[in-house]
């Protein structure tokens, strides 16, 4: 995609580590350290902070049971959860100031191949899942209806995933794009129009990739 | 007029051409979708979530568009 990749750091010599990846391990540590923080401090009568995490738990909770049912949703919440978290940290981790104008921070999921790497893993997922829930129906749901669909409906598996990188890279990368380009334009002042439209795109992108995900995993385990 | 301005047409095109077919039909969707909800409100949630689906497959072809305007300007 004319993409090229900066590296930054060779880690023991052979190791290309870029700034997304840099960034990607900051928001590992503050997702898990906000984790241990709410883990250590479980209390019977929730403070503010274990108040806020779980509403935004039960909100997830509500949001895949809509698309999947409780039963469903609640075995597949772990993988489900931690691709919302993660995209939606990515995501909003672009709008930090100074994100992006070095080579040693830069957003994630504005780079194709860390939103191609969630489409892979998202792959693996359904089609892993759909065959460990029923593997008669596994085979059943391309030849079913009629058999000649089956090359359409085999694409279709790789079609999914590849659009689900390509929307999330093109939207991110395209705001950052956007952002820049208005702060060549004038400095101060005109990218804020930009990026308050990008605090909710970042979320929606988030919202609506993992619904995607929660759609097609109901498409392959459905009874 | 040499490459790069034909390129720079061409990515103006891409994004502009893009934008076209999905803004008419992300209005459509909005517009039946309101409708809906203001003929029946007990079923809001249903309609906002599906709506939201299809505007962002909607959305998917004009970040294509975008995508190769972006790439027709890296080769200026």
């Amino acid at each position: 995609m004319g993409e090229k990749s900066e590296v930054v750091i060779k880690l023991f010599g052979f190791l290309d580590v870029t700034g997304e990846v840099i960034t990607m391990w900051i928001i590992l540590a503050v997702i898990a350290a906000i984790s241990l923080v709410v883990k250590l401090s479980l209390k019977e009568r929730p403070g503010k902070f274990q108040n806020m995490i779980e509403t935004g738990v039960e909100y997830l909770d509500n949001f895949f049971a809509d698309n999947l049912g409780r039963k469903k949703s609640r075995k597949y919440f772990t993988f489900l959860a931690s691709l919302f978290v993660f995209i939606i940290f990515s995501n909003y981790s672009g709008l930090i100031p100074g994100v992006g104008l070095t080579d040693y921070v830069k957003a994630p999921t504005a780079s194709l191949s860390v939103t191609l790497a969630l489409g892979v893993i998202t792959f693996l997922f359904l089609q892993i899942s759909g065959f460990r829930h029923n593997k008669k129906h596994y085979f059943k749901r391309f030849v079913m209806p009629i058999a000649f669909m089956l090359p359409l409906l085999i694409l279709d598996e790789f079609i999914k995933p590849a659009s689900l990188a390509l929307r999330l890279y093109g939207n991110i990368f395209g705001e950052e794009m956007v952002t820049e380009e208005l702060y060549h334009v004038f400095p101060i002042g005109a990218p804020v129009v930009m990026m308050v439209l990008s605090i909710l795109f970042c979320a929606l992108q988030a919202i609506v990739f993992t619904m995607l995900v929660s759609i097609y995993l109901e498409e392959v385990t459905e009874d | 007029m040499n490459n790069s301005s034909i390129i720079a047409i061409a990515a103006a095109l891409a994004i502009a051409i893009s934008t076209l077919g999905p803004s008419i039909a992300q209005g459509m969707t909005a517009k039946s979708a309101m409708e809906s909800i203001a003929r029946q409100p007990d079923s809001a949630k249903d309609i906002r979530s599906s709506l939201i689906i299809s505007l962002a497959l909607m959305e998917a072809l004009t970040i294509y568009g975008l995508l190769i305007a972006f790439m027709l300007i890296s080769k200026i």
